[in-house]
Order: C-alpha cells, then structure tokens, then sequence
C-alpha cells in the first residue's frame, strides 16, 4: 500500500513534462470520465490512461495498484448488482430466483468501475512519474497554493511509509504480550487496536519533533526561497495542455449533442 | 581549555530549565569552545548533553521555550539575539534517528531542501551539493531514494545536508547511537576528516568513549547539568572522580588505571595500550614510561 | 536434554527478492545465555521474530518448547516466549508504569492478586518499584526499556528474548540491565539477545552466534568466537578492546594463552606474567 504512491525512477517523455501538464492531463481525464457514461467511451479513456503508463514506462511499477483496484472495481460492479433495479434480468446471482442480476446493473456497474479505474489510475501516473520537489514547486509557484501547506501535505505522504513500518512494529510489540491482535472476535480486536492506535500516536509526535528540529536548524522559513531547478515549460508540455483542452471542449459538445450517455 | 584559537562558542553562566519542569537541565555553564577543535561531550542519561546540544543550535531557548539565564555567545553573539534560521547558516545540526531527520524523498533533494531555503542562487547550488556529498563520500548515492539508505549513509546524509549551507561548526547528538559498528566508524571517520581538512568545529555528545579518546581534542563530561570535568581526554580520564560518573572508560585506560592507577603517561587508545604493556612486560622492548614518568 | 529452540533449514526473504535468511540451523537449550551478534541487515532480528511466531518460515521449521511456532497462536508462544523489542516506545501506552506491566498478564488472563504479587516483583528486580504510579513517558530511555523488560519479566516465560536492550544507554544503564539478565539466567530463564556492544558479549554471554548475511558464520562458547579475528573481520565486528590489545600482543605474553576477554582477566594475566611486581617499571 504504501508504494502505491511513490515517485519512480526512469527515463521517459512522460517523466520530463511538466508537472503542470501532467496535473492538467490528469485533470482532463477526470472531466472526461465523469461527462460521459457509455463504457465503450470510458473504455477507450481507460485505455489512453493505460497507454499514457506505458509510455511513462511505469506500468509494471502499477502492477499492485491495479490489482488493488480491480477489487475494488469488482465490488462496485456487485454493489450496483445488488442495489439497482433494472428490467432485463440476465442470471441469478443465488439458486431460487434471488439477487436478479439485470442488465441494466451491470452496465452501470461496470461504467462506474471503468470511470474510477481511469480516474485513480491518472492521478497515480502523476505521482509515480513527477518527483514531489516538482510537485511542490508547480503548487507553490504557479498556482500559488501557500509553500507551508503544500510542503506539510507532501511531508505527510513522505512519512506514510515510515508510518506503517512503525505500526507493524508497534503491533508486534502488543502482540508479544499476548494481546489478540489476531483474534477473530470483533470487540476484542477493536480493544486490540487500541492498543497498536496509542503507542504509534505517542511515537508519530516524538517523530515530528525531530522532524521539527531538523527542518528549523536548516532553514526552514526563513525568507526568500530560491529553487534548485525550475522546470521548464517546453512545446511538448504546450502541446499537452494544448489538446487537453481541446478534448475537454470536445467532450462537451458531444455531451450536450447526447452522443456517449446511455439513459437507462 | 586551548586559549589559541579564536572561540567559536561560548558558554557563558549559562542556565537552563525545561517549561513545566522545576528543575535546571543546566546549571552555570561556563565554557568557551575554540575554531577548530573535536570536542566530546559525554556523561550519563539525564546529564544534559542533548540540552547543551539544543542551546548551541539555537533550539533552546527558540523553540523549546522555557527559562535560561546567562549567555551562549556564538562567534561573540548571543543566541538569543539571533533568529533559528540564522543560527543555521554558522551551526549544522545533526540528531540521533537517522529517519526522523531525514526530511526528502531522495539524496540530492536533501541537500537542495536546506539550500532553497535559505534562497542560495541556483547556479550556485550545484557546487556546494557536489562539494558536500563527496567530503562525506557519498557522491554516488546521489540519485537515490533516501529510504534505500544505510544507518551509517543516512547519518553521512544528515552531515552533507548540514555542509551544503557551509557551517563553521557541526554539532551532533548521539550521532551513532541508533548504528551498527560499520555506520559508527563511517560516521567518525566522517566527523575527523572534516574537523582536520576542513577546519570544521565538531561539537558531538557521544556514549562510546573509546571513539571519543580516540578522536577529540577536548572531552567535556557533565554531571547532573554541570560541567564535571574538561580538558584533554587523557586529562579527563586520569581524574579521580571520573568512577563516579557513570562513564565507561576505554578498556586499555582502566586496564592502566588498574594496574598502577595513572602514574605514568595513561593510554587512551589499542596502540597506545600496546605500548603501555610492552613496557611493564619484561623483555617486552617498551620505553615509554622512562621517557613520559610523570 | 530436549532443546526449547530447535531451527531447522529456516530460510526467509522479504517481498522486495534479497533473502533476509539462508538455511539457518540452530538449537538452543534449556538455561543457556545466547548472544546473536552482526550487522545492520544480516538477520537478526528477523531470525529471533521466527522464535515467537511474528514471522512464518517460508521453508524450514522453527520448533519452540516443542510446538511448531508457525502453526502456535503468537498470543500461545508468548506464555513461553518474552520478546522486549528495541525501542520500549513501540509498547508503551498506559497512564502508570504499574498498568504497562500488568497488561501482558491481563491478556494470559491471570487473577488480580496475581497480577499485583508479579508486577510488583518485576518491578523489583528491574529496579523501578518506586516509580510504579509515574507515566512512563516522563522516565528516561533507559527507565523506559527496564519497563519493557519488567512487562516481559512478569510473564515468567522459560525463554526471554531481547533485541539490542541496551541500545540509546549510558554505561551505567547497559551495566544494571546486562546484570539482571544474567540474573535471570542464573534463576533458570534461557536467554537470547541481540547486540552490537562486542563488550557486553565478551563479559556476559557465555555462547555467540554470528550472522553475516543472512547466514549463521560463527556459533560455539564466547572464547571460542571472539578468538576468530580473521573470522569477525569479515563481518566487520570488533571484539572488545582489551581482547584486541591482548592479541596484539601475542608473541609478548606466554604463548598458547587464552583469549582475554574482559580488564579483569588481562589484569590477571599481567599480573601472572610480570611475576606480581606489574608496576614496577612505572615507578
């Protein structure tokens, strides 16, 4: 989980846009998703989303995230299964006529599984092909976001990892004690939790005082900001945002047209 | 202590209670720190050498808040009259966890992180990263993600983050408690090439007394927030009341200690042990007491 | 004598490929006092988390009293097996110290009189009894890991297992939680610990197991291991000081001498050698 949202190193087109671009890009395949609800439309997105991967060549980095959300994807197709009534029944998902699955639900089912997949899965390109620094930098400088929050949002998902490490650890410590973490009996492992919840609280602020410390004696806050490397905004990048904007445009002209929206 | 060099920090009747506590963590410091020099610090939990560490990098009385009276004079100026961040530019600070210093996600990032905020033009920038992480020796980690580091690499981490903004003085806190011996003796090798052929002040509060004889110039033990004892390592090891302070000393100084109580010139390191017992040994072809017979 | 820890081909690797443990094959019997020595990284605490069902061999068997620890409930093994882990802030999380350890026996579901008669003695023996109503958080580092121990102690497990317990200590601090395990030994629990300090070691374990790499180099009597120079230079482990002085002394003190591992036997020594007028020379 927690390499879900980790910066990965390689070379590739997708890595040297800017961050900008990247954001914008990410952005536009959010408007797409949500414009249209034709699976056939949401696929070919998902499939630009997929093809933007590979050219960043990080696909195999998204092995587990993809796994992750193709779980999750199948939980909103049965969700949608159990709680929409459709007409058209297709199967029953038990023996003796019960949970009707209607055509209908599926379909709605697996648009809203496609339209997250596409979704999430940009925003974790962005991320696992842009560096925080650039993150941090294009949020501070071009969209003037205030460099305090922005630096203390990044710095929490820094320490994600570090986060978890320290609660299987502060677990194993309960569980030596006999504490029954790994009890069946739900009240118990509430109680259980608890105990792992507090340690890792009281650890977490020990963490951030050192963390305070650190950042204090080197500066932090002390005045004008310089930065290391800029990036810069090349015609590729123009061309990106370029043509996203176009497809928004796009997209909201066959919308209101009624092309890729299924009335069910 | 030395009266030579310049002093770089200075300790002057300087006191100091932690808020909500009501007891002083230092008592009536007096201590003046030449440019240039290895100094120890070491004493028992609870002696103050963290709090001492915090008053030299301007933590105390900046951020922890709490009382003090007298001075810690920093090049001639008082801490309290300069901001943190100002603090920062003369006094590099290194701390004890090697993961909760360690602010970004890859090495040169670390380095950058220090440098951005303290507005160093860019071009610049390159120069002092290159300069920093090779008088560490860690050029080649450069591209690397800060978590696929060692305990010793992340500590040499901390000190090149600390060189990039170009201290006078380093000061550390139980730099090596958290390493193995590998990441105890990179981070001293570290520590003494820097102080010899950069003229950088080391200032570490430090447990393993046998890394300290064998690298400082000055050993400062403190007692209960007090100065104990100062001086050279071989001055402060030979003083009697050092039993009672809860510092272990070298094995080859005890075995010395034990043997003829400090008469003669006290070894404090393995190679002089070796030329200490060759010379009680018959035969053993040792000269050193006839020339250093105290 | 049946062994209390009996590790057979225990190999194991993290999810990111370099293996963490090769074919590890151990036995550790009923009173002995085990240090497990090496780098950061060459397996040592992921070997000891096997002991206690933390971990599951992928291949191989760890057998503890006699119960296959990868098939035992942890919450079943703790009742034989005490685990202090290095940092005492990974446990800690009630108001007093008395109630941290005391939580360890609520959970083997003990009666209260109990309760109170075990804290209290654990509390004795680390040294602590007078601070038993203070928040553990306001107590040193060192006072925090003896509560550690003291929490573990009042299990009166057969084996107490302990992962760098001196660490972040002054010397004074190492001495008093190094005297009360080999107490412990003394009183019969089986010992194992992790270190770094080649002191300690030299002065209290009475037999030492060298990881390098995920591989078991070195195991045999203390003596035995701190003799094998060439051997712990590989791994970069140091031996004490005073064992050094005396090695590199050899051709000078009577040849075929033991290793020396403590100020105590080299004064001994010296003393024997120099025909008991040792500070002649000096004076």
């Amino acid at each position: 989980m927690a390499r879900v949202i980790e910066y990965v190193y390689r070379e590739s087109v997708v890595h040297s846009l800017n961050p900008l671009s990247k954001l914008a890009w990410a952005l536009g395949v959010m408007f797409l998703a949500l414009a249209f609800n034709n699976v056939y439309y949401l696929l070919t997105l998902l499939s630009t989303v997929v093809a933007v991967a590979l050219l960043g060549k990080v696909l195999k980095d998204l092995a587990t995230v993809f796994k992750g959300l193709t779980v999750f994807a199948g939980i909103l197709v049965l969700l949608q299964v159990i709680f929409f009534q459709g007409e058209e029944v297709l199967f029953y998902l038990l023996p003796g006529h019960i949970l009707p699955v209607t055509g209908e639900a599926l379909y709605m089912g697996l648009a809203m599984a496609v339209r997250m997949m596409a979704v999430v899965l940009s925003f974790i390109i962005f991320l696992a092909t842009t560096q925080y620094k650039d993150i941090i930098l294009v949020l501070t400088e071009k969209l003037k976001l205030p460099y305090d929050y922005v630096f203390m949002f990044m710095t929490a998902l820094r320490f994600v990892p570090t986060f978890m490490a320290e609660a299987v650890q502060v677990r194993y410590a309960q569980q030596v004690r006999g504490c029954p973490v790994d009890s069946g009996n739900p009240l118990q492992k509430i109680k259980a939790y608890a105990t792992v919840a507090l340690p890792l609280v009281l650890i977490s602020l020990k963490k951030a005082e050192r963390l305070a410390i650190a950042m204090e004696t080197r500066g932090y806050g002390s005045g004008i900001r310089t930065y290391y490397k800029e990036p810069a905004i090349t015609k590729l990048d123009m061309m990106v945002i370029l043509s996203t904007l176009i497809f928004i445009v796009l997209a909201l002209f066959l919308r209101m047209q009624g092309y890729g929206v299924v009335q069910l | 202590m030395t009266a030579a060099a310049e002093p770089v920090v200075c300790f002057k009747r300087f006191s100091y209670r932690y808020p909500n506590t009501d007891f002083y963590a230092l008592k009536d410091i007096n201590l003046t720190l030449p440019k240039g020099s290895f100094i120890g610090f070491t004493g028992p939990t609870g002696a103050g050498k963290t709090t001492l560490i915090k008053s030299i990098n301007g933590i105390i009385p900046h951020v922890e808040g709490g009382a003090c009276s007298g001075q810690v004079l920093l090049k001639g100026c008082p801490t309290g009259n300069l901001s943190t961040a100002e603090i920062g530019r003369l006094v590099g600070t290194v701390l004890d966890d090697p993961e909760a210093q360690i602010i970004c996600l890859d090495v040169e990032q670390e380095l950058v992180f220090g440098l951005e905020n303290y507005g160093v033009p860019p071009d610049e920038m390159e120069q002092r990263i290159t300069t920093a992480l090779s008088s560490v020796g860690i050029s080649h980690l450069r591209h690397r993600s800060t978590r696929s580091l060692s305990g010793g690499q992340k500590q040499r981490l901390a000190i090149a983050a600390a060189l990039a903004l170009l201290p006078e003085v380093l000061v550390l806190d139980e730099p090596t408690s958290e390493l193995d011996p590998l990441g105890t003796e990179e981070v001293f090798t570290v520590l003494k090439q820097l102080n010899v052929k950069h003229g950088i002040t080391v200032l570490v509060a430090e447990q393993k007394t046998e890394l300290l004889a064998r690298h400082c110039d000055q050993l400062v033990i403190l007692s209960q927030g007090e100065v104990a004892l100062a001086g050279t390592p071989r001055e402060v090891f030979k003083h009697k009341s050092i039993y009672h302070l809860g510092v272990a000393l070298p094995q080859v100084t005890e075995l010395a200690l034990r043997l003829n109580g400090g008469r003669c010139h006290l070894p404090i390191t393995l190679e002089e042990g070796i030329e200490f017992c060759r010379a009680l040994v018959p035969g053993g072809g040792g000269k050193l007491c006839n020339r250093s017979l105290t | 004598m049946q062994p209390l820890i009996d590790i057979k081909g225990l190999s194991y690797s993290y999810e990111q490929g370099q293996p963490a443990l090769q074919d590890i094959n151990l036995t550790i019997y009923p009173g002995e006092l085990v240090a497990l020595v090496g780098q950061n990284g060459a397996g040592k605490t992921t070997l000891v988390k096997h002991c206690i069902g933390l971990l599951r061999p992928q291949t191989g068997r760890v057998t503890v009293c006699g119960q296959d620890a990868a098939k035992t409930r942890i919450s079943h093994l703790a009742r034989q097996v005490g685990f202090v882990f290095q940092n005492p802030d990974h446990q800690i999380f009630h108001d007093t110290v008395q109630k941290e350890v005391a939580f360890g026996l609520q959970n083997l579901g003990l009666p209260r009189d109990e309760i109170e008669k075990r804290v209290a003695a654990a509390l004795r023996d680390v040294g602590l009894q007078h601070l038993a109503q203070v928040y553990p958080h306001r107590l040193s580092r060192g006072q925090r890991q003896r509560v550690a121990l003291a929490s573990v102690l009042a299990m009166q497990t057969r084996i107490i297992i302990l992962d760098e317990p001196t660490t972040g200590q002054d010397s004074l601090e190492r001495l008093q939680i190094m005297e009360l395990v080999r107490d412990l030994n003394r009183e019969g629990h089986t010992i194992l610990f992790i270190t770094h300090d080649m002191t300690l070691v030299a002065r209290y374990a009475r037999r030492v197991i060298v990881l390098c790499q995920g591989r078991v180099i070195a195991d045999g009597s203390t003596r035995d291991v701190l003799s094998q120079t060439q051997l712990l230079a590989q791994t970069l482990l140091e031996p004490p000081q005073i064992t050094l002085l005396a090695n590199r002394l050899n051709g000078l003190l009577t040849p075929g001498s033991e290793v020396i591992l403590t100020v105590d036997e080299m004064v001994e020594h010296l003393h024997k050698v120099n025909g008991g007028s040792i500070d002649g020379p000096c004076d």
